[in-house]
């Protein structure tokens, strides 16, 4: 075939790409590994003043008098404010304006702010802080959700503690139960998690010219706050400036209220004083105070034939959301619609309760509600299993949602990416080998170790869906000298994020990488692109991307035929250099035809804009189609349990996901890597502990994360089935690896000690206690 | 008082308080921001830096303990505007998600192989625990420094 030939053809060929698919290291590594990357703290002006809250030390509680007498009078201390003192609304609600920004007469948490004091060096603040006397009246309060759902229960807000109640009816459960030859009921527990992002939350405020405000901070929203910190202050939206800096991490919390809340304590002391102000938050405020992932009591019934069919499944979900509701309300929704596990069952029924409680509040934190939904299903198959006297994979594959099946809200499953990863993990897992070696092993043992292997699966609904309007915006321009800029209101926090949407740009105009380059996201160079959250930014905000660099490209085209003397739909943007496919040696490069297209006054600026097919479900019955695309994920985990000491070691990982397309496999193998990390801390190490609502768990020695000795080893495979909805097919998958831990790890304990699980993490002294069941029974 | 120290090869006279810390002299003082602070209280490592080669926590140290000694960042890494194996070999890996951590691991890296020409992978691991990525790169960490150690980095 003539060269010519097989060029038209792989250009013809979608899966020709050039950029998308290689893989490419974050596009700031080198900022990282030079320590010029430059985060917020780095930026901070030399006469900044240091901004702090006066927090609660009680759970539940009227404020009748705080007395500033004694922290006023230190030396440095240039204003103290309360609610008072707020020109505008006294809300820092995300999206329910249900929390005070600054407590009014009550608090309804431990460590919510009543007071922001500001001086001109951080002891000094810490110090006038340590002086303010709170003369508080105690109020009755409730940190149990199952007591806080009782109609005496103390009211956390002047309404019920009950803030939503989310259903699932399909089929008729109670006929399905009806028709099973084996039923089983459990109920599994959570804890809440803190994701802990490496940089602790923090916002600098410096006053404008013009009267308005520019924030600076750590965050996933820049937008979110620029809306809050506007209304706090009184101001109209256009007078607040908002960019985000580097941000160390971000993993849901810092799409949440605590990065108000800092940009917002600074900006209003900037307000107020005319100078810069920054509001920093130590480790233990930040444990205390952001987003917790919510903990869950779950209750599963579930129905099978004795082949295995499922045939009826009933869930209740309490979710604790504590003090204020945050993200819970939605978080509920997520949690409910894959309650059931990745299964084709024609009965189900699930509830789903969001409550309020006086513990510190939970809302975004990476899995959104699916990693305590999986761990309950999926437990309660292998459970199933045993029962059943089944392979626990055997069972799954029999039952798992394949092109046409159902899910629970009766949408019909489109792809096979769940088959085909559960086909390879089972393969590369050696799941029957090793299941069988184990249980051998276990038999013969006298040592303290206990081997286990367990599996997991998952799909998880892509992208918003029910969590709102699914839309992006990137826009792209080109500058004379063909370097290429790419502003979003989209934001990288670690992610990769900014990566992918550079690539696809690069992809889409035929440029190389290193001419295509992201501005730092601010509110007043774009317009609100939606949240990032949800794990949408490449399939999504891709989407935009791809619109807003073929429209530059196509603009091109035309000035490139008139160059290249060829017609314009045979011209070719590949790699920097521009040609015509029947004869690439007739050629220019892409900075001539841009510098062409501004000899004629072409403008090479484009917004790409994008939204995704509207999902619909019925409230009362939650059926309909929530969701435009799942990602799938399987996973087996490997297991050590020193009985003697409790200690789980997680050895190995083998897991599989279907991500549509794979966009960098470089970022992906991140995510997998952190997701999977990060899981297996929520199934046997991370427990944040509330006491009476105090929090316990307030820095690193008290709540333990997973160290480098701690990484399992990580076998895993990408496999790519389109998705509608996505750019090039990508499905979302930055929160996705952290959901299948929890459930795989926790099922290969169970097999390890042959009891069943029904509480994460398990930590040592937990492990003991099964240890000790084991031995009774 | 007055102190002396050098930092990144660079000597300083530094005028400062005797309760002021290491991270907060280097930061603010002298500019070095690549020092991060993620906890304060020495748990997460991401203050580290190089002490006359050892890796200690600027968050626990004085500034004055540091008096006559040698400090080193990731800001003194590079040489003749060539970056040093393990940064370029935590780009290769892809380690760098976030990066807020990075240059604590990537000095704590440094000390190790400064130490020991041919750690084993237990060795690695182990020195790396003192940083805490939640990100969790810790394998990409340990392949880069492993890279390193088997000269596999140009």
């Amino acid at each position: 075939m003539a060269e010519v030939e097989k060029q038209v053809e792989r250009l013809l060929n979608s899966k020709d790409f050039v950029v998308i698919g290689k893989g490419i290291a974050r596009v700031d590594s080198l900022e990282a590994v030079t320590g010029r990357l430059a985060f917020t703290g780095d930026l901070l002006p030399s006469n900044v003043l240091y901004v702090r809250p006066v927090r609660s030390t009680v759970p539940h509680a009227l404020i009748k008098d705080i007395d500033f007498s004694a922290a006023k009078n230190i030396p440095g201390i240039v204003g103290i404010y309360t609610w008072r003192d707020i020109p505008g609304i006294n809300d820092a609600g995300s999206l329910i304006p249900d929390r005070p920004f600054l407590a009014v007469d009550k608090v309804r948490h431990y460590g919510e702010a009543m007071a922001i004091i500001a001086g001109e060096r951080p002891e000094a603040v810490d110090e006038a802080i340590g002086l303010v006397r709170v003369e508080y009246e105690r109020l009755p309060a409730v940190f149990d959700p199952v007591e806080a759902m009782k109609p005496d229960a103390p009211k956390v807000h002047d309404k019920g503690n009950i803030c939503r109640h989310m259903k699932i009816r399909k089929g008729d459960v109670e006929k399905g139960f009806q028709e099973a030859d084996v039923i089983i009921e459990n109920t599994y527990q959570t804890e809440f998690i803190d994701s802990v992002p490496p940089e602790p939350e923090i916002g600098l405020a410096s006053p404008d010219q013009d009267g308005g405000i520019t924030c600076i901070g750590s965050m996933q929203n820049p937008f979110d706050v620029r809306w809050k910190v506007a209304d706090i202050l009184g101001l109209p939206q256009e007078k607040v400036r908002v960019i985000q800096a580097a941000t160390g991490g971000g993993f849901g919390p810092k799409s949440d209220e605590t990065p108000i809340d800092v940009c917002a304590y600074a900006a209003l002391v900037a307000y107020k004083t005319g100078r810069s102000a920054v509001s920093i938050m130590t480790r233990d405020e930040a444990m205390v105070t952001q987003a917790k992932r919510h903990k869950f009591i779950i209750k599963n019934k579930t129905g099978a034939r004795s082949d295995g069919r499922l045939v009826a499944w009933e869930s209740t979900l309490i979710e604790d959301t504590g003090a204020y509701i945050s993200k819970g309300h939605l978080v509920i929704v997520r949690a409910i619609f894959h309650c059931a596990g990745p299964y084709d069952i024609p009965n189900v029924k699930a509830d789903g309760y969001c409550v309020l409680t006086n513990n510190t509040f939970a809302g975004s934190t990476r899995g959104f509600g699916a990693p305590q939904a999986f761990f309950a299903a999926e437990r309660q198959m292998d459970e199933l299993a045993r029962k059943l006297g089944m392979d626990p994979f055997e069972l799954r594959l029999k039952n798992l949602l394949r092109r046409g099946s159902k899910t629970i809200t009766s949408a019909e499953i489109e792809d096979d990416g769940l088959a085909m990863c559960a086909e390879w993990v089972y393969n590369n897992s050696e799941w029957v080998r090793k299941r069988r070696e184990y249980e051998e092993f276990n038999r013969k043992t006298r040592g303290p170790i206990r081997k286990g292997i367990g599996v997991a699966m998952i799909y998880h609904g892509n992208t918003l869906g029910p969590e709102g309007e699914d839309f992006a915006y990137v826009d792209v321009s080109v500058d004379k000298d063909g370097k290429v800029s790419v502003r979003t209101g989209l934001t990288d926090f670690g992610t990769g994020a900014a990566t992918g949407l550079l690539m696809i740009v690069a992809e889409e105009l035929g440029v190389t990488l290193d001419k295509v380059r992201m501005e730092r996201p601010d509110t007043s160079k774009v317009q609100n692109p939606g949240p990032t959250v949800a794990s949408r930014v490449t399939a999504i905000g891709g989407r935009a991307a791809q619109e807003a660099a073929s429209k530059i490209r196509e603009k091109l085209r035309g000035v490139a035929a008139e160059m290249l003397g060829c017609p314009s739909e045979r011209v070719v943007f590949r790699e920097g250099r521009v040609y015509d496919s029947e004869n690439p040696e007739n050629k220019v490069s892409f900075e001539e035809v841009v510098s062409q297209a501004y000899r004629i006054g072409l403008e090479l600026k484009e917004t790409g804009y994008y939204i995704a097919p509207p999902t619909k479900w019925d409230e009362e019955t939650g059926q309909g189609k929530p969701y435009n695309q799942y990602t799938y994920g399987a996973e087996v985990a490997e297991v050590e349990v020193d009985v003697e000491t409790g200690l789980v070691k997680v050895v190995r990982i083998t897991c599989a996901f279907d991500v549509g397309r794979i966009v960098n496999p470089i970022g992906l193998k991140d995510v997998v890597h952190g997701g999977t990390i990060m899981g297996m801390g929520q199934a046997i190490m991370e427990r944040f502990i509330h006491e009476d609502g105090i929090v316990l768990t307030d820095n690193f020695s008290t709540y333990w994360i997973p160290t480098a000795v701690d990484s399992p080893e990580i076998i895993y495979h990408l496999i790519e089935s389109p998705g509608p909805a996505g750019a090039y097919g990508a499905k979302a998958m930055g929160e996705i690896p952290v959901v299948p831990p929890p459930a795989a790890i926790s099922n290969a304990v169970a097999h390890a000690l042959g009891v069943p699980v029904k509480q994460i993490p398990l930590t040592p002294d937990r492990v003991l206690e099964l240890v000790k069941r084991a031995g009774e029974t | 008082m007055k102190i002396r120290l050098q930092v990144n090869g660079v000597k300083h006279e530094v005028e400062l308080e005797g309760h002021e810390r290491l991270i907060d002299v280097l930061r603010e003082k002298l500019g070095v921001k690549s020092v991060k602070e993620g906890c304060g209280t020495g748990e997460c490592g991401m203050c580290a830096v190089l002490v006359n080669g050892t890796p200690m926590l600027s968050c626990l140290m004085l500034a004055v303990q540091a008096r006559g000694k040698k400090i080193t960042t990731v800001e003194g890494l590079e040489e003749d505007g060539k970056l040093h194996p393990l940064q370029k070999a935590f780009i290769e890996t892809g380690a760098v998600q976030c990066g807020f951590c990075i240059p604590g691991a990537i000095i704590v890296a440094k000390g190790l192989i400064d130490r020991k020409r041919r750690p084993s992978r237990d060795e690695i691991r182990r020195a790396l625990r003192s940083v805490l990525c939640r990100c969790g790169s810790y394998l990409m960490f340990e392949e880069a420094v492993q890279m390193v150690v088997e000269g596999r980095v140009e």
